[in-house]
C-alpha cells in the first residue's frame, strides 16, 4: 500500500503573483513596507520564493531597499527616476544613488569608491557616463583647489564649498575685504569724531558714537564698492575683523522686536576706539625688532658692537 | 636669576660702582647668600677689599645681611633692586615734575648716596641750589626741609630700619650684625629739627679740599663742635611709592587715551584719593563714594554733579573694565581695578610688540587668538579673513617665537596627529616673561654698544678735555682772546664732527635704555600682581 502524498498547492504560488502582490502592497503604503509586513499578508508564502520575488523587483528597479532602525524596508520607487534610469546599468545606478544621498554638499571620488566597493577605472567611467547625461556636475572645492567634488545637476552647491561671498572662483578676495575693511572702519571713526564735537553731555556723546550692524549695511550696500549681495551676517563678519585690528569694540543692548535691525531681541553696536597705549619702548630700540636676536652675544659674529641695525638705527 | 639678569646687573655695577664692587656683586648674584670669608674666598680678593666692597653695596640698600644660627652673617644680595638703578633717572624727573628743583635735587642726593640723615641732605641740596642761583642770592634751609617734609608726607622717602635702643640692660656679648627694625608708625615721622641755615656756595680754596676727604662718612659736619642733631636717623627713597605713581600714570594715561581728558581727570582724582589708602599690591582701591570725588575733584574742573555722575556711569560700563561700581551708597560706590588695569596694559604690550615685529595682519590674528581663548586653525582663517596659506605662515612664526602655544586634544588614545584636535592659545603670563627677558637682553646690548662706542672715540673724548682744561686755566689767568682761539683750534672741524655725532649717540642709547625700561615697569609689575594672586 502506498501511501500518496498529497502535497497542498497553496495558490498565489506563482513568483509574478508574489511580485505583483508585493508592488500592491508597496503603492499602499508609499512609506515603505517591511519584510513583516510582506509576510504578514502572504503568510503562505515561504520565506524563500518572498525573498526571490523582492530580489527580482529590486534588480528590475522597481523597488528602492531602505534601511531603518527596525530592519530592511522596501519603497516603491519614483517611475520617474525608474525611467531615467533604464539605459544604465547598476553600478550606475548605486553610484548615483550615493551622490544623490550627498545632497548639495556634493562627494568626493574617493568617498564614492569607499560606499560603493567600486574599483577606481569602474567609477570613472560611471562617472564621465554620469555627466555626459547630465545627470550630476562637478563643483572644485574651496579648501582643497584639486578636490571635486560631485552632486547632482540641478542642485545649488553649498556655502561651504564654494566660500560664499568672500570668494569667486575659488579665490579669496582679500583685496575685497580689506577694502571693506578700511570703509567700516571710516564710516565708524567719522561717527566718532561728529558724536566728540558735538560737545554735549558725555551720555549723549557716547550713544551718538555707536553704529547698528544696521546702519553699517545700509552705508556699504549704498556706497556700492561690492558687486555681490552682502548680507547683514557678511558685514558683522567683516566688523567682527575690526574688532580683532583693536580699532573697533562692540557693546550688545537689548532691543524691541521691532526695531530695524534686531535680531532675537538685541542689537549689536560698534564704535571706533583708540588704542590705549602708544608703541611700547621695547620697539623703539633696534634690539625688539631684531630677526637675529638670539645669535647676538659680545665677542660674536653678531654683538652690539658690531650690529648694523644699531648703527643705521643711530644714523637716522 | 636668568644669563640676561646676571649680564645686566654686572654692567650696571660696573658702570656705577667700579670693577671691585661688580665682581663681588655679580658674584653674590649668582651665588645666593654667603658669609664674608667664603665671598674672599671665591672671588680671590683680599678680604679688606671685600668689606669695603660690601660696605657700598649695603649702603646703597643692594645688599642685605642676616644673622644666622651659630652666629654667622651672610649677605644676599637683591638682584631686583640692582636692576632698579636703570630707573634713577625716571624717579628723579617725577620728583621733578611734581616737587621742582628742590625735591629733584633732594631725591638725587638720596639715590646716589643710598641713605642719608635729613641734615646732610637739606645741607647738600642746599648748596647745590645755591651754585645755581643768580649772584648775592642763597638757598634757605627752611624751603629745602620744607620739601624735605612733604616728601615724606607723601611717602615718597622713608625712614630706614635703624637699630633698635636697648631698654634691657642685658649684659650679654652684642651680636655679630645688628637686626634693624622699623616701626610702622615711625617710618614716616620727621624728627623736629631746627635746621637754619642758607646754602654755601663753594669757593675754590683749601677749605674744600679739607671738607672732600670727611664727605664720603655719612654723618659729617664742617664744623665739629656741633653734634649732629639727628644722627642714627636715615633716609631712603621709597621705590614701592615711586612704582605706585607710575602705575597710576599709566592707567591715567590709558584712560585719556581710550575716553576723553575728563574721564582721566577722574580717574586721577581718584587714584590720588587712594594713594595712602590702599595698599600697592592690592587688587582694587577702597571704594570711594561719588559724593567724595566730586568734593576732591581739582579746583579747575568746574563740572556739575550731574555730569561727574554720568561720567562715572560711563567708567563702569566700558568694556574696559577700569572702573567698577561696588554698591550705591553715597551717590554711588565706586573702585578701581588694579590688577584688571594692569593686565590690560601687559596685554597692549604683547600686542604691540606683536605688531612692530610681525605686521598688523599677524596682531589681527595674536587678538583673535587672545578673545577665543583656544581656537582651532581653520576657524582662525575664517575668522580673520586672512587667505588659508598666509594665516598658517604666520601662526607657525608666531608659535616659534613663544607668542603662542598649542593645546593638543587627542581624538583617540594613540594620539595620532591626524586624529588630534590643535587648538592655539595664548598664555599672557608666560608669553608676558618671554618678553621681560627680551627686555633685559636688549637693555644689556644698548648699554655695550654706548660703552663701546665711547671707547672708539676714547683718544678723541681725552683730547677734547685736555683742550678744555688747557682753556680753562688760561681764562683763569687772564689769557688773551687770540691765544684762547688759537687752543681751540687744536681741534680741527672734522673732529668736532665726530665729537657732536658721539654725543648725539650716547644721548640715544641713554633715551632707548629708559625707554625700554618703562615697558619691563608694565610687565614687571602685571607679573607681579599675578603671581601674588595665585
Amino acid at each position: 500500500m502506498a501511501e500518496v502524498k498529497v502535497k497542498v498547492q497553496p495558490p498565489d504560488a506563482d513568483p509574478v503573483e508574489i511580485e505583483n502582490r508585493i508592488i500592491e502592497l508597496c503603492h499602499q503604503f508609499p512609506h515603505g513596507i517591511t519584510d513583516q509586513v510582506i509576510q504578514n499578508e502572504m503568510p503562505h508564502i515561504e520565506a524563500q520564493q518572498r525573498a526571490v520575488a523582492i530580489n527580482r523587483l529590486l534588480s528590475m528597479g522597481q523597488l528602492d531597499l531602505l534601511r531603518s532602525n527596525t530592519g530592511l524596508l522596501y519603497r516603491i520607487k519614483d517611475s520617474q527616476n525608474a525611467g531615467k534610469m533604464k539605459g544604465s546599468d547598476n553600478q550606475e545606478k548605486l553610484v548615483y544613488q550615493i551622490i544623490e544621498d550627498a545632497g548639495n554638499k556634493g562627494i568626493w571620488s574617493r568617498d564614492i569608491r569607499y560606499k560603493s566597493n567600486l574599483p577606481l577605472t569602474e567609477i570613472n567611467k560611471i562617472l564621465k557616463n554620469l555627466e555626459s547625461k547630465k545627470l550630476i556636475k562637478a563643483v572644485k572645492s574651496v579648501a582643497a583647489s584639486k578636490k571635486k567634488v560631485y552632486m547632482l545637476y540641478n542642485l545649488q552647491p553649498d556655502r561651504s564649498v564654494t566660500g560664499g561671498a568672500w570668494y569667486s572662483d575659488q579665490d579669496f578676495e582679500s583685496e575685497f575685504v580689506e577694502v571693506l575693511n578700511q570703509q567700516c572702519f571710516k564710516f565708524l571713526q567719522s561717527k566718532a569724531e561728529t558724536a566728540r564735537e558735538s560737545k554735549q553731555n558725555p551720555m549723549i556723546q557716547r550713544n551718538s558714537s555707536f553704529a547698528s550692524s544696521h546702519e553699517v549695511w545700509k552705508y556699504i550696500c549704498e556706497l556700492g564698492i561690492s558687486k555681490v549681495e552682502l548680507s547683514m551676517e557678511d558685514i558683522e563678519t567683516i566688523l567682527n575683523t575690526l574688532i580683532y585690528d583693536g580699532k573697533v569694540e562692540m557693546t550688545i543692548i537689548a532691543a524691541k522686536e521691532g526695531t530695524v535691525g534686531s535680531v532675537d531681541g538685541h542689537m549689536k553696536l560698534y564704535r571706533a576706539v583708540n588704542p590705549i597705549i602708544p608703541p611700547t619702548g621695547l620697539v623703539r630700540a633696534p634690539c625688539g625688532l631684531c630677526p637675529v636676536f638670539d645669535d647676538c652675544h659680545e665677542g660674536g659674529e653678531i654683538s652690539p658692537s658690531n650690529c648694523i641695525y644699531m648703527t643705521e638705527w643711530l644714523e637716522f | 636669576m636668568t644669563q640676561a639678569e646676571i649680564k645686566l646687573c654686572s654692567l650696571l655695577l660696573q658702570e656705577h660702582f667700579g670693577e671691585i664692587v661688580e665682581k663681588i656683586g655679580v658674584h653674590l648674584i649668582r651665588t645666593g647668600s654667603q658669609p664674608l670669608r667664603v665671598i674672599a674666598d671665591d672671588t680671590g680678593t683680599s678680604l679688606d677689599q671685600v668689606k669695603k666692597a660690601l660696605c657700598v653695596l649695603v649702603q646703597h640698600n643692594l645688599v642685605s645681611y642676616q644673622v644666622h644660627k651659630r652666629g654667622v652673617v651672610e649677605y644676599e644680595a637683591q638682584c631686583s633692586r640692582v636692576l632698579r638703578i636703570l630707573r634713577y633717572p625716571r624717579y628723579i624727573y617725577t620728583t621733578k615734575t611734581l616737587y621742582s628743583d628742590t625735591g629733584e635735587l633732594i631725591v638725587e642726593e638720596l639715590l646716589l648716596n643710598g641713605k642719608l640723615t635729613m641734615s646732610a641732605v637739606v645741607k647738600k641740596v642746599a648748596d647745590r641750589l645755591t651754585e645755581t642761583m643768580e649772584d648775592g642770592k642763597t638757598m634757605d634751609y627752611a624751603e629745602v626741609s620744607n620739601t624735605f617734609v612733604r616728601l615724606v608726607d607723601t611717602h615718597f622717602v622713608q625712614r630706614c630700619p635703624s637699630v633698635p635702643t636697648t631698654e634691657n640692660s642685658d649684659p650679654g656679648p652684642p651680636p655679630p650684625a645688628p637686626t634693624l627694625v622699623i616701626n610702622e608708625k615711625d617710618m614716616y615721622l620727621v624728627p623736629k629739627l631746627s635746621l637754619i641755615g642758607k646754602g654755601k656756595r663753594r669757593r675754590s680754596s683749601d677749605e674744600d679740599a679739607a671738607g672732600e676727604p670727611k664727605a664720603k662718612r655719612p654723618k659729617h659736619t664742617t664744623d665739629n663742635k656741633e653734634p649732629i642733631p639727628d644722627d642714627g636717623i636715615y633716609w631712603q627713597a621709597n621705590l614701592d611709592r615711586f612704582h605706585q605713581h607710575f602705575r597710576d600714570q599709566a592707567i591715567v594715561s590709558a584712560v585719556a587715551n581710550r575716553m576723553d581728558q575728563t574721564s582721566s581727570e577722574i580717574v586721577r582724582t581718584m587714584l590720588r584719593m587712594s594713594e595712602i589708602t590702599t595698599s600697592s599690591s592690592a587688587p582694587f582701591t577702597q571704594p570711594l563714594s561719588s559724593n567724595e570725588i566730586f568734593r576732591s575733584l581739582p579746583v579747575g574742573y568746574n563740572i556739575s554733579k550731574q555730569v561727574l555722575d554720568q561720567y562715572l556711569t560711563l567708567l563702569a560700563d566700558d568694556p574696559l573694565e577700569f572702573v567698577g561700581k561696588s554698591g550705591d551708597s553715597g551717590g554711588g560706590m565706586y573702585v578701581i581695578n588694579l590688577h584688571k588695569a594692569l593686565a590690560s596694559l601687559a596685554t597692549a604690550t604683547l600686542e604691540s610688540v606683536v605688531q612692530e615685529r610681525f605686521g598688523s595682519r599677524c596682531a589681527r590674528i595674536f587678538r583673535l587668538v587672545l578673545q577665543k581663548k583656544h581656537i582651532e586653525q581653520k576657524q582662525v582663517e575664517d575668522f580673520a579673513m586672512i587667505p588659508a596659506k598666509e594665516a598658517k605662515d604666520m601662526l607657525y612664526k608666531m608659535l616659534s617665537e613663544n607668542f603662542m602655544s598649542l593645546q593638543e586634544i587627542p581624538k583617540t588614545p594613540d594620539h595620532a596627529p591626524s586624529r588630534t584636535f590643535y587648538l592655539y592659545t595664548v598664555n599672557i603670563l608666560s608669553a608676558a616673561r618671554m618678553l621681560l627677558h627680551r627686555c633685559y637682553k636688549s637693555i644689556a646690548n644698548l648699554i655695550e654698544r654706548r660703552q663701546f662706542e665711547t671707547k672708539e672715540n676714547k683718544r678723541l673724548l681725552e683730547k677734547s678735555q685736555r683742550v678744555e682744561a688747557i682753556i680753562a686755566s688760561m681764562q683763569a689767568t687772564g689769557a688773551e682772546d687770540a691765544q684762547l682761539q688759537e687752543i681751540e683750534e687744536m681741534i680741527t672741524a672734522p673732529e668736532r664732527q665726530q665729537l657732536e655725532t658721539l654725543k648725539r649717540n650716547v644721548n640715544k642709547l641713554d633715551a632707548s635704555e629708559i625707554q625700554v625700561d618703562e615697558t619691563i615697569f608694565l610687565l614687571e609689575s602685571y607679573i607681579e600682581c599675578t603671581m601674588k594672586r595665585q
